[in-house]
């Protein structure tokens, strides 16, 4: 199948996803207990202020009205307005989303920059003291928990040496980049031991299988083996475990954020959710609907393009 | 193509075994990873069995006036928590819970997501698209909505936890084993099983199961680790563990408001949890090991 | 008074409730009041608490100590909600605009009265049906214009009007005019004492008439107003900032150039921020970091006085909580020296009452119940479930006050043969849940607005109230008679002789489990000079400096 076309039908595919989600959401946390109007008036509140506000609101209408009504909004692009701060969901997005984007980008970068390297040195080294070392040693930053890491790089980097920022995410472009530094390397230094091992796992198997005794047999120098080959079709396995990490990450950068003070959409999402803001909450998940299928779309794609033994369904 | 320049070079004549094709092995090294890693997990699961033998505290017995000892304090080893609770049996004790919390939060998703990676890589069509979009719904769900929802719903005890763990949990798996089906599948031993007539159930586990399974294998114990550290994250959120029973994460969140104070409140929690992680990590690197050699 | 705040709730987390609950006045106490018919009572006595307090000193400036000039950053762990004054609740958002919306009156010191402040005089008619104020000359609003009476009536009016927020505050108000530029008459439909208090809380703050040509949406997204500070920006989530403004009518004040409150939701991270100097005032430390936090260089920590207590809620619907004994068995089992030295740190004292000390009529002779392990076994015999129960504690998740006292409690009780299980839920649904009666045992508490006791017995003791009793869903027929009579009782005398009844009453059937007195915490670089913060939690930026 051409990609053009699997492009675009894994595109298309992402209206039931966002049909499923939303109605999902909406449904469910309409269920758990919390009142929107209550939450935000406090327990003083007159009945009939909150029951004035839940009208003003619009939850006073019958569920699936409601659900039409969001539906209808979608329909002409708003994702509503937030019931805690009175303006347009889009809005608050707009601002969080990048600042988590950062995040992400930093993470993935410090993740292959320490990752790729490592996990083929010890492969090419196998059963090495390197290679032992290397595979150790990281599983120290999968087992210590975020925020203590977080923590403990802000006291020494921050605080003592004044290298990075102690928190906040910076107003210019350069700030931005230096305010990534620390909290990139907190989310690496989990992501990389994941990412060593299985990326280490299948270098170890491509550079023991057949095809590559045919190349250094045929001459090639082991640098080109080991790179060229091996870790082309190693990264591919890889591609899938990164991919996979980086999705569920959408929605974890949170302990991060609230460490580093950023005010990135994982802690908007938790705000949201423990306010019981139900439009921000609606519009989030489908921001992250969106990007969790074109981050699993990337994925299908860069594996397909790297390995050649995969074919499109 | 030429070559990529490298920053280092890991180059030396090359290592007897690399170039050995698979099939044939020259004398059996012993696996190091493997036995590194079982041992260790075995003597850490060793010790959470025999916790009543190795200390004589009560992990929840709470000692209001001796609180926030420190390591080194008589009669607590590692010193005391918030409520006067001695910190070594509830490691010990906590050990428990977690180890076996992690462990069996994990299995059913493996083998749940295994399953459902297999038959989407294997059938693949409006099988795996069907498949596929679900996998993207729970993805993109949003895992506090779903904890507050189940805990509310199931009440206090850490069924909850496995529940919201198994439901959000599979996806991981489902995804790697598509993965590496897509790719066995056009090899040879897959078209062969296929002409065969074999039945697809049989050529789904028996074959091409133990042939895509090894990464989901190798994730599966840096999962064991996420889980026991998803376990923290809830804890931080307060929907964890409930107490009194101990649990390394719980021990962790509560040191978490002491960490510019007293830093070892939840280090050595966390330490344990490291240990724990790199025993496994050991253990999927000897299963990788062990894969090679056949 | 209120037991949970109205704020945006912040992250998963620790410290959902903090420890600076600073209340909002209750529309239902001040409807009582206007039912009840209380406008003999003098305005010494009662006052409705939103009012702005004034300054230590309300001329020759602030503290002289700092230079002039300086951004002062505030870390707290939630954000403003919206700067509406008629409407919104929050006190993340009221200490915000509080520092711009200034009223005719502003509240004493010591919260005990009120005293001119945009009014510089003012004079009750003899009748006690209307007031006559004359507005301070030369007033102006940060864009520049004047402040008119004309702007006065109409701030007033658009609260009155406003409907589902703070209008009830101003149910006495007959009509406002305006006989000159600098008066203006308020009237009331009948005589009502707290008529002044009334005009000293925020939602009566003056803005330009008819939002100064803007729609009212417009206006609140950049509000001008007569405060020592005018609006800058607001990154919601992130930060809210306000400026100097350079027309204020207080000679010398404000000292400050900016203000910004960032939120920052992780207690270390506000730690960390303050000692890095990113931060000059720590808003709401949890008491475990006090000790650290003052060990310090360049920091010190204030405690401020509060009314805020806490209690352990029983629900009286459901088995075996509608026993007196077994509510009594569980109230002596509470350890409250423990718990103030292992949860507070220190920082409180054992409560015997459900009224604090800081509150008048307080008697501190209440023989609360206290400690007392044999007494609780005793008490427990005597009950319906002699051998024990079980029962499940509504825990606030990521609360650490609240999950510290649940595991001493769980302990304690076991000792009785009481099994008690923990479940944690998040603040919106624990509220709602305590709320509709559906839970069992909980942890809650409260902090006054009003000098007066009458808000909290009400709420606590009368159904009729609203509050289901402070949500015990508690019916005493003779707690309720009592209450009702103290509230109308003016004899000072006659008066604390009731509430020291009713207090004794109330620790007899242990309707609540009174746990302790707590103060405000707070957490101050050194240069910060002049900062104080009131009983009813609200603080005055313009007398706050910045030293070198």
């Amino acid at each position: 199948m051409k990609y053009p076309v699997y492009v675009a039908k894994r595109l298309v595919s992402l209206i039931p996803v966002l049909f499923g989600i939303s109605l999902i959401v909406f449904f469910l946390i309409r269920l758990i207990p919390g009142d929107p109007a209550a939450t935000l008036l406090g327990s003083h509140a007159t009945v009939q202020s909150v029951a004035e506000l839940r009208s003003q609101l619009g939850l006073d209408l019958p569920v699936w009205q409601q659900y039409l009504t969001f539906l209808g909004h979608l329909l002409h692009g708003s994702l509503g307005f937030s019931f805690v701060y009175n303006s347009p969901v889009t809005d608050l997005i707009a601002t969080s989303l990048p600042v988590t984007l950062w995040v992400l980008a930093s993470a993935a970068f410090f993740t292959l920059l320490v990752a790729v390297p490592l996990a083929v040195w010890a492969a090419a080294r196998r059963n090495g003291v390197a290679d032992n070392i290397i595979r150790a040693v990281p599983v120290i930053g999968l087992g210590l928990p975020s925020f203590w890491l977080g923590i403990m790089l802000i006291l020494l980097f921050g605080l003592k040496l004044h290298w990075f920022p102690v928190a906040g995410f910076g107003t210019t472009i350069p700030a931005h980049l230096w305010s990534m530094v620390l909290p990139g390397v907190t989310v690496a230094l989990t992501l990389a031991p994941i990412l060593i091992r299985s990326l280490r796992a299948s270098m170890v198997e491509v550079l023991g299988s057949e095809y590559i005794v045919t190349a250094s047999a045929k001459g090639i120098s082991r640098t080109r083996v080991v790179l060229g080959h091996g870790l082309r079709n190693a990264a591919s396995s890889s591609i899938t475990v990164l991919g996979v990490n980086l999705a569920y990450l959408t929605g974890s950068t949170l302990v991060v954020e609230r460490v580093f003070s950023l005010p990135g959409i994982g802690q908007q999402m938790i705000n949201s959710i423990l306010g019981r803001d139900f439009p921000t909450v609606q519009g989030i998940t489908l921001v992250f609907a969106i990007m969790v299928v074109i981050v699993n779309l990337l994925t299908d794609l860069a594996h397909a393009a790297l390995d050649p033994r995969v074919k499109l369904a | 193509m030429s070559a990529p320049t490298v920053a280092f070079d890991p180059l030396e004549p090359p290592e007897p075994d690399v170039l050995v094709p698979r099939r044939r092995l020259r004398g059996r090294r012993r696996n190091t990873p493997l036995v590194a890693g079982l041992t260790l997990f075995s003597l850490i699961a060793l010790v959470a069995l025999c916790a009543p033998l190795l200390t004589n505290h009560d992990p929840i017995q709470q000692s209001l006036n001796e609180a926030f000892l420190a390591p080194g304090a008589a009669g607590h080893p590692l010193g005391t928590d918030a409520l006067g609770r001695d910190v070594w049996a509830r490691l010990l004790y906590g050990a428990r819970v977690d180890l076996s919390v992690a462990v069996l939060a994990v299995v059913s998703p493996f083998v749940i997501g295994s399953l459902i990676g297999l038959v989407a890589g294997w059938f693949g069509g409006w099988i795996d698209t069907i498949i596929g979009r679900v996998i993207d719904v729970v993805i993109a769900f949003p895992f506090l909505v779903l904890i507050i929802a189940l805990v509310f719903t199931m009440g206090p005890g850490t069924t909850s936890i496995y529940v919201a763990i198994t439901l959000v949990g599979w996806v991981a798996y489902a995804r790697i084993v598509r993965a590496q089906v897509l790719v066995a599948k056009e090899q040879e031993y897959a078209m062969a099983a296929r002409v065969s007539g074999l039945p697809t159930w049989r050529i789904l586990l028996r074959h091409l199961m133990p042939n895509v399974v090894l990464q989901a294998i190798v994730f599966s114990m840096s999962d064991i680790v996420l889980t026991l550290l998803a376990i923290v994250t809830l804890g931080f959120l307060g929907l964890g563990v409930p107490p009194p029973t101990p649990d390394w994460g719980t021990m962790i969140q509560e040191g978490q408001q002491f960490i510019l104070s007293k830093w070892y409140m939840s280090t050595i929690p966390g330490l344990a949890v490291v240990l724990t992680g790199l025993s496994l990590a050991l253990i999927a690197d000897g299963i990788v090991e062990k894969a090679n050699r056949r | 008074m209120s037991d949970r705040d109205t704020d945006v709730p912040d992250s998963s987390g620790p410290e959902m409730q903090d420890h600076l609950r600073i209340p909002f006045i209750s529309r239902r106490r001040a409807l009582q009041l206007a039912a009840l018919g209380l406008g003999a009572i003098g305005a010494p006595t009662l006052l409705a608490a939103c009012g702005a307090s004034t300054a230590a000193t309300t001329s020759g400036g602030g503290s002289s100590a700092g230079k002039k000039g300086g951004d002062l950053v505030i870390v707290r762990d939630r954000d403003s909600v919206a700067m509406d004054k008629t409407t919104v609740f929050s006190n993340g958002s009221l200490w915000v605009y509080q520092q711009m919306y200034e009223c005719l009156l502003a509240m004493t010191d010591d919260g005990q009265g009120v005293k001119p402040w945009l009014a510089e005089s003012y004079e009750m008619a003899a009748d006690k049906m209307s007031c006559t104020f004359k507005l301070k000359a030369g007033v102006k609003f940060s864009n520049g214009q004047p402040m008119t009476s004309a702007d006065v009536k109409f701030s007033i009016d658009e609260s009155s009007k406003t409907k589902g927020g703070w209008e009830f505050i101003n149910t006495a108000i007959k009509e406002v005019t305006t006989p000159d530029d600098l008066t203006v008459v308020v009237k009331t439909k009948y005589p009502w004492a707290p008529l002044l208090a009334d005009l000293s809380c925020p939602n009566n703050g003056i803005i330009p008439k008819d939002y100064g040509g803007k729609t009212a949406k417009d206006f609140y997204a950049a509000p001008v107003a007569t405060g020592p500070f005018m609006w800058d920006t607001w990154e919601k989530g992130n930060f809210i900032r306000l400026k100097k403004n350079p027309t204020y009518w207080q000679p010398g004040k404000p000292s400050l150039d900016t203000v910004t409150w960032k939120v920052v939701s992780d207690e270390n991270a506000r730690a960390i921020q303050l000692q890095g100097g990113q931060a000059h005032i720590n808003e709401a430390p949890p008491f475990s970091s006090l000790e650290q936090l003052k060990a310090t260089p360049d920091v010190k920590v204030e405690l401020f006085p509060s009314t805020r207590t806490d209690y352990i809620m029983m629900n009286q619907t459901k088995t075996p909580f509608q026993d007196v004994h077994v509510r009594r068995a569980i109230s002596y089992a509470i350890n409250r020296e423990a718990m103030v030295k292992n949860v507070l740190f220190g920082n409180g004292t054992p409560a015997n009452s459900f009224l604090m000390p800081t509150v008048p009529f307080y008697d501190k002779n209440t023989p609360g119940i206290q400690y007392d392990m044999d007494k609780a076994r005793a008490e427990l015999k005597q009950s319906s479930v002699p051998n024990g129960f079980t029962t499940t504690w509504l825990g606030l998740s990521g609360d650490s006050v609240d999950s510290a006292i649940s595991q001493i409690m769980q302990a304690s009780l076991k000792d009785l043969g009481i099994t008690l299980k923990i479940q944690n839920v998040d603040g919106s649904a624990q509220h709602d849940m305590t709320g509709k009666l559906q839970y069992e045992i909980a942890h809650s508490y409260w902090t006054m607005d009003l000098a007066d006791p009458d808000e909290l017995v009400q709420y606590a003791l009368d159904p009729d109230s609203g509050g289901h009793s402070f949500q015990t869903g508690m019916k005493n027929a003779e707690l309720i008679g009592l209450s009702r009579q103290a509230a109308r009782e003016f004899d000072k005398t006659k008066r604390q002789a009731l509430y020291t009844q009713i207090q004794q009453k109330a620790a007899e059937t242990a309707f609540l489990g009174f746990l302790f007195y707590t103060p405000f915490p707070y957490a101050t670089r050194s240069s910060v000079k002049g900062f104080q913060v009131l009983p009813t939690g609200y603080y005055h930026m313009e007398n706050v400096s910045l030293s070198s």
